[in-house]
């Protein structure tokens, strides 16, 4: 039973309110303070509040790991491991941070996460995935984005990918609604659409359809084309059983009055049929704009500043949940008055650094895992219950993206020989040696990555996964072969060259273990794990490359690999 | 609010009649509930009253008792809409009719139609349902909705029957799939899936071929190394374990245990195992031989198993459509039955027959009919149901419902309580309460026992 | 007599039933009576009389032809209707086969002529022979007189090569009447001599079954019309050719001619501007054009000119057309559709 749970039903008992004792009005601070810091702040009064001694700082590997992961969609290098080392230890997370989010991989996996958060599920378009890419590469304003999704300038070709987010839901316009709603705003309104939300007394039905009524006149041509077509009446039925027709009316109640439809009904008629026509006929020329776009005035709505917080506490927080594991608000999609933020204090500040920095989302990410809270273990090894996760006292433990886990995957068992430098500031390196490097593993994880389940909440491992993992000749091929790119030939090669001494044996075993763990796991490997894979290792000396395939799959099966922990 | 009033606690979660569900990974993860639940019986002593009754609900001997009894479903999808005017519900001599005959069945005062010869003498293992009116006649958004039981887009991906069956009927332990989805043909396939509950609960899937993939070793890896190398898996993997508590690790554990026991029963599907007079039985259709593979299964206790029968869609030629495929279902259906009833296993055992909706009376001028979600029906056999019972009725040309109408929920509520789990069971995602059927859904209380 | 040069509708009729066979009457003595019989999907005979389009008065053309339904016989599809020396014949999905006096429209003698739905009958050019095929995979063959079986011919497979139920759609007789051939759903024809019962060949028209092994895993189609010509030595047949989707009739009518004797194909017609079931074939009097109907959802009339095997003429038919008949001058052509009973003029110049 967990706080929110209790939340709802404690709400739905009585007017109790449980929270209150919880949630105390605190000031809010100052905005000159950093991100991180204003985190680490908040986060603290409310442990001292709840009595929570937060878990303590993870080791330095597992913050490398940990981060490389979040801001570069993979494990790290050996090289990565080495640069990190090398810096000192107070400003080892700093420089990382700096050095991951300007190298190609930021803006690759950031793309990725956006991609998934916001597509319909399935191989989404190239011309989308290169407009995420862009934004992304040029950390785009949050709100530039926002309007580009929802009213793209098509005649600009660096918008029109955008158009996939409506295009992909048109043929659904309850989808479109509740989907421009929940990713997009933070809150899942299709309860209310058959009666007035039962959760949360904000909403009723007139929100849902007026919301709807902002994109009902969107539809799109046989080119491809977004368009609106001239106004059709939405009417739904009330619970009661009344025909209403909808306003459109924003989630705030605000709402835009079309002007008077002063058409004749020939012209309506010869509307429907241009409409028709450019739903089916090939080569028209595109229809014209229509004065009056709702979707428009949607924008227009969604971003002014009196409305803005819903467009702006969805991104903060989805960020937020991505990178920690858990929103502020959860579940991410139920941002309403019912179902409030254990830290809004918190939320709040976030929201105003936001807005005033420009929607700017990288300066976001970059506070957050700069933060203390971002670099707590995720071990409880108390003998105290460990705290609720709505605390961010404890780091979750995050499943990898399947793209993550395969790009990893690429990473973890390549001869460590065949990876470009990264750290390309310091070496002279050309950045484009290891950018394209980079786009090259994100194709080849492309195969292995569409056989898996992308997490969702409460996610579990399938089977089918396991089986996979188990049993699939393209796990063995494309991982764990004997050949020259890869790992397990490297470590075959370096044993031959080790192994000049009887008594040296164990010793030059021992190191090859170490090696392997710190490319597969960034970290050194414990007495007992050594001792276990050197007697594993060297019961099979006669067949050693197969020995370290099965040490090597063992490693990558583990959770130790498949989550972010 | 008034979903969650006080008042109606007590009709939701009866105190001794029903079992209190398996409570979904958020509730667990934090392993918080001793202090949520303190902090929350200090708002008030009818909130401790409920949680009270709530963990006596969720009592592990109950839940265990259901699996005892080892119940299964078996669901005979029939993708694409069959008509119900050339099954369960004809309406011989009336203009909607159609040139079939109607034919009396084993049980008096029952016909159906005379393309389902077989079945007519199985009668007193059956049940039909004549009233579904399901609103939705679009195949995508009607298939989820029978898929789902739920008419409302719940804006979370929600689980399929199968999914929630194996849910309350599977084991953690157990060596066989809780959930197997034969979807061979290509049209409408839809791998269906365990939505919020998760990928433990995730259909095993079969499409090109017979035998789920990646069951068996490869060559190159001996059956020592494949077993010693998950020992090595396992050392590392309980050693991350220590101090993390975490559902999703626990998954990913208990996936690759379940790895080596999946492996053993892959030859549940070959069907060459079976005596050929067996086979002989079921026929040489694919449709017959995966419902042998779904007896097979049944009988080495997975839960839930569909087979995805495509493609019904008949807008044109639906009559010869019909003779072709209502012929096969009757026979496949009928020997499935008889299969299962010499085994003993019918008893023990619920087949569903059913797809995303059914087909218009009217005939249109290709001799077809269209889709139609009105006036429909759907079929249940085998355990806990009253077999010889028909509920609901359709008007003289079946364009409406004029007795009984049930919905989708309804009919999900009804195969819940057939097989004995509590059709007012909830599950908890987030703060969210989802129940297991669709809000209002009751059971078919006259064609259960 | 003289060659089809237009598919000029004449009169028709709206119906609220399926009409799914047609036949002249032997009611119709002279030449310019027109009386039609047709069976539907009530499991009625219903008699139109087109005879008033005969005069030259306009107001006369634009009448309607009146109808008269036959007392109640059958208790489904009537699929087939024949006029033979004694009356009228038909059969149905209800297994029957009913004598009719077409002048009373009354009952004389029913019988459950097969074990499965009769499909269709043929009665032999001089009326003394009827021939019904039927699910069951038999042609039986009767006296049309007396009602005694006389043969049952049996050459095509219950099961299709996939182990579903077969169905057996299609019978014609030649010209002579001294054979018979029959067409199923998997594309196998045999050819009988109908003194003897004796098969006298075979043929394959694979193309006609639409087994769809991946997508949807059913068929629909197969051999759906059959006639010889009038010189005898050609066979013709008619279905739909490979559907990508076999929900819908959404393929071309398609249609192949034989040599029987030779056992030779001589050419496959397919047609996707008027698409759908080829349900009725008809050589023309001379053997020079093939006429084709049938449909999806729409109807359609297509005649082939067989010298260059080119589309002579060609026309939308209202709804889905089911059962023709054309007059031996091949002058007018009479139809039983989904909803519709209609006539048509195909010559320009018709002898009055």
């Amino acid at each position: 039973m967990n706080p929110t749970r209790v939340f709802v039903i404690a709400a739905a008992m009585a007017p109790i309110l449980v929270w209150s004792c919880v949630v105390q009005a605190a000031e809010i601070p100052s905005p000159e303070l950093s991100i991180s810091t204003a985190i680490d702040r908040l986060l603290q009064e409310s442990h001292d509040r709840a009595g929570i001694v937060p878990a303590r700082r993870t080791d330095d590997r597992s913050l490398l790991r940990r981060t490389t992961l979040d801001l570069a969609g993979r494990i790290p290098t050996s090289a990565e491991i080495l640069a990190y080392e090398q810096d000192s230890a107070s400003e080892r997370q700093l420089r990382l941070v700096d050095r991951l989010m300007s190298a190609a991989d930021y803006a690759i996996h950031l793309r990725n996460e956006l991609d998934a958060m916001l597509s319909a599920g399935g191989n989404s378009p190239q011309e989308w995935k290169d407009y995420l890419l862009k934004a992304c590469e040029e950390n785009q304003p949050w709100d530039e984005t926002f309007r580009e999704l929802l009213a793209p300038d098509q005649n600009l070709d660096d918008q029109r990918g955008a158009a996939h987010f409506l295009k992909s839901r048109l043929n659904d316009l309850d989808d479109l609604t509740n989907d421009t709603s929940s990713l997009l705003l933070g809150v899942s309104i299709n309860c209310a659409k058959c009666h007035d939300h039962p959760l949360v007394e904000d909403w009723k039905q007139d929100h849902y359809f007026g919301l709807q009524a902002f994109l009902a006149q969107t539809y799109q041509t046989r080119s491809g084309r977004l368009a609106e077509k001239p106004p059709t009446e939405l009417n739904f039925k009330t619970t009661s059983g009344v025909e209403k027709s909808a306003r459109l009316m924003f989630l705030t109640g605000a709402t835009v009055t079309a002007p008077e439809d002063k058409r004749t009904d020939e012209q309506k008629k010869a509307d429907a049929e241009m409409v028709r026509n450019q739903r089916e006929k090939e080569g028209l020329a595109p229809p014209d704009e229509l004065e009056f776009s709702p979707r428009k005035e949607f924008v227009k709505l969604a971003l002014d500043p009196a409305n803005r917080t819903f467009m702006a506490r969805s991104i903060i927080n989805r960020t937020w949940a991505r990178l920690m594991g858990r929103g502020l608000v959860h579940p991410v999609d139920q941002m309403h008055s019912g179902n409030p933020s254990n830290h809004p204090v918190l939320l709040d500040w976030l929201e105003r650094d936001f807005i005033d920095h420009g929607f700017d989302l990288s300066r976001l990410i970059r506070g957050i895992v700069l933060s203390d809270a971002y670099a707590r273990s995720s071990q409880w090894v108390y003998d105290t219950p460990a705290p609720p996760a709505d605390q961010f006292a404890v780091a979750a433990i995050k499943p990898l993206t399947p793209q993550q886990l395969t790009v990893s995957l690429i990473v973890a068992t390549m001869n460590p020989e065949k990876i470009p430098a990264t750290d390309f500031q310091q070496s002279g390196v050309d950045p484009n040696i290891w950018k394209s490097f980079r786009t090259e593993l994100e194709k080849k994880a492309s195969g292995t990555a569409r056989l898996l389940e992308y997490p969702g909440e409460n996610f579990q491992i399938s089977v089918t996964e396991a089986l996979l993992f188990n049993n699939a000749a393209q796990i063995q091929n494309n991982y764990l072969k004997s050949s020259d790119e890869r790992l397990v030939s490297f470590l075959s090669n370096q044993w031959k060259t080790q192994q000049t001494q009887e008594d040296l044996h164990a010793r030059s075993m021992d190191s090859l273990i170490q090696t392997t763990f710190e490319i597969v796991f960034t970290r050194r490997a414990e007495e007992d794990e050594v001792s276990m894979f050197r007697n594993y290792l060297l019961e099979r000396n006669e067949r050693l490359p197969e020995a370290f395939q099965q040490m090597l799959w063992a490693m990558i099966t583990s959770p130790e690999f498949r989550f972010n922990y | 609010m008034s979903l969650f009033s006080q008042g109606q606690w007590p009709t939701r979660i009866p105190p001794h009649n029903g079992l209190r569900g398996i409570e979904t990974a958020s509730q667990l993860r934090d392993g918080t509930s001793r202090r949520g639940f303190l902090k929350a019986s200090l708002a008030g002593t009818a909130f401790a009253a409920s949680m009270h009754q709530l963990d006596i609900l969720q009592s592990p001997a109950l839940a265990s008792e259901l699996k005892r009894q080892q119940k299964h479903v078996i669901l005979i999808w029939l993708a694409g809409g069959a008509s119900q005017l050339e099954t369960w519900d004809p309406k011989p001599g009336r203009a909607t009719g159609g040139p079939f005959a109607a034919i009396q069945t084993n049980v008096t005062g029952v016909s159906i139609s005379e393309l389902l010869p077989k079945m007519s003498q199985r009668m007193h293992h059956s049940a039909i349902i004549r009233s579904l009116n399901t609103k939705n006649a679009d195949h995508g958004g009607a298939a989820k909705i029978m898929e789902t039981g739920r008419a409302v887009d719940q804006g979370i991906p929600c689980p399929d029957l199968g999914a929630m069956i194996a849910h309350e009927l599977g084991r953690a332990d157990s060596q066989v799939p809780d959930y197997v989805s034969m979807y061979s043909s290509t049209e409408g396939r839809r791998q269906g899936g365990s939505g919020f509950l998760g990928g433990r609960y995730a259909p095993m899937f079969l499409t090109e071929q017979m035998i789920p993939e990646n069951t068996s070793r490869l060559e190159s890896l001996s059956e020592l190394d494949h077993s010693a190398r998950s020992d090595l898996r396992s050392f590392l993997a309980n050693r991350f374990r220590e101090g993390r508590p975490d559902l999703s690790v626990d998954s990913h554990n208990s996936a690759y245990q379940r790895v080596r026991g999946i492996m053993s029963s892959a030859n549940l599907f070959n069907i060459e195992l079976e005596p050929m007079d067996v086979r002989a039985r079921y026929g040489p259709t694919q449709f017959g031989e995966q419902c042998l593979i779904a007896r097979r299964l049944v009988e080495a206790g997975v839960p839930f198993v569909k087979v995805a029968r495509a493609w019904w869609d008949s807008h044109g030629q639906n009559f010869e459509t019909h003779l072709e495929l209502v012929t096969e279902l009757d026979h496949v259906l009928a020997t499935l039955i008889d299969d299962l009833e010499e085994r003993g296993l019918l008893e023990h055992t619920l087949i569903a027959t059913f797809g995303e909706f059914g087909r218009t009376p009217q005939i249109n001028s290709s001799l077809g009919r269209d889709h139609f979600a009105s006036a429909w029906s759907a079929s249940l056999h085998g355990t806990g149901i009253r077999g010889g019972s028909v509920y609901g009725k359709t008007d003289a040309d079946g364009l409406k419902v004029i007795d009984g109408e049930v919905n989708a929920a309804d009919l999900f509520a009804t195969i819940f309580q057939a097989i004995g789990i509590d059709y007012r069971k909830e599950y908890h995602v987030g703060a969210r309460p989802v129940p297991i059927t669709d809000f209002g859904g009751k059971p078919i209380r006259d064609i259960l026992l | 007599m003289g060659r089809i040069t237009q598919l000029k509708p004449l009169s028709d009729i709206s119906t609220p039933e399926i009409n799914l066979a047609i036949t002249r009457s032997v009611v119709s003595l002279a030449d310019n009576q027109r009386i039609m019989v047709v069976g539907n999907s009530a499991g009625q005979l219903v008699e139109f009389d087109f005879s008033s389009q005969n005069s030259t008065s306009e107001k006369a053309k634009s009448e309607k032809p009146t109808s008269r339904p036959f007392e109640s016989g059958h208790s489904s599809y009537v699929t087939g209707v024949g006029s033979t020396k004694g009356g009228i014949v038909s059969v149905g999905y209800d297994r029957k086969m009913i004598w009719w006096d077409p002048l009373e429209r009354t009952v004389l003698r029913e019988i459950v002529a097969h074990d499965k739905w009769i499909r269709r009958i043929a009665v032999s050019p001089d009326g003394t022979t009827i021939a019904t095929v039927a699910d069951d995979m038999h042609c039986k063959l009767w006296n049309a007189i007396s009602g005694e079986l006389m043969f049952v011919l049996d050459d095509h497979q219950p099961v299709t090569p996939h182990h579903y139920p077969s169905m057996l759609y299609a019978v014609a007789f030649s010209a002579s009447g001294e054979q018979l051939a029959t067409g199923d759903k998997v594309g196998h024809i045999a050819i009988w001599e109908t003194q003897t019962g004796r098969k006298l060949g075979e043929l394959e028209s694979p193309g006609m079954y639409t087994w769809d092994p991946k997508a949807r895993r059913h068929s629909i189609g197969g051999i759906r019309s059959l006639a010889f010509s009038h010189s005898g030595s050609s066979i013709a047949v008619g279905g739909i050719g490979a559907i990508g989707n076999v929900d819908h009739l959404d393929g071309p009518a398609r249609v192949e001619i034989f040599d029987w004797q030779q056992a030779k194909s001589l050419v496959q017609l397919s047609d996707t501007a008027m698409k759908g079931l080829v349900e009725q074939l008809h050589f023309s009097n001379d053997d020079s054009q093939l006429i084709t109907a049938g449909g999806d959802n729409n109807g359609f009339i297509t005649i082939y000119d067989l010298a260059t095997n080119k589309i002579d003429v060609q026309a939308k038919a209202h709804q889905h057309l089911h059962g023709m008949i054309v007059d031996e001058a091949s002058q007018r052509l009479y139809a039983a559709h989904h909803g519709k009973v209609s006539m048509w003029e195909l010559q320009d110049q018709p002898v009055a």
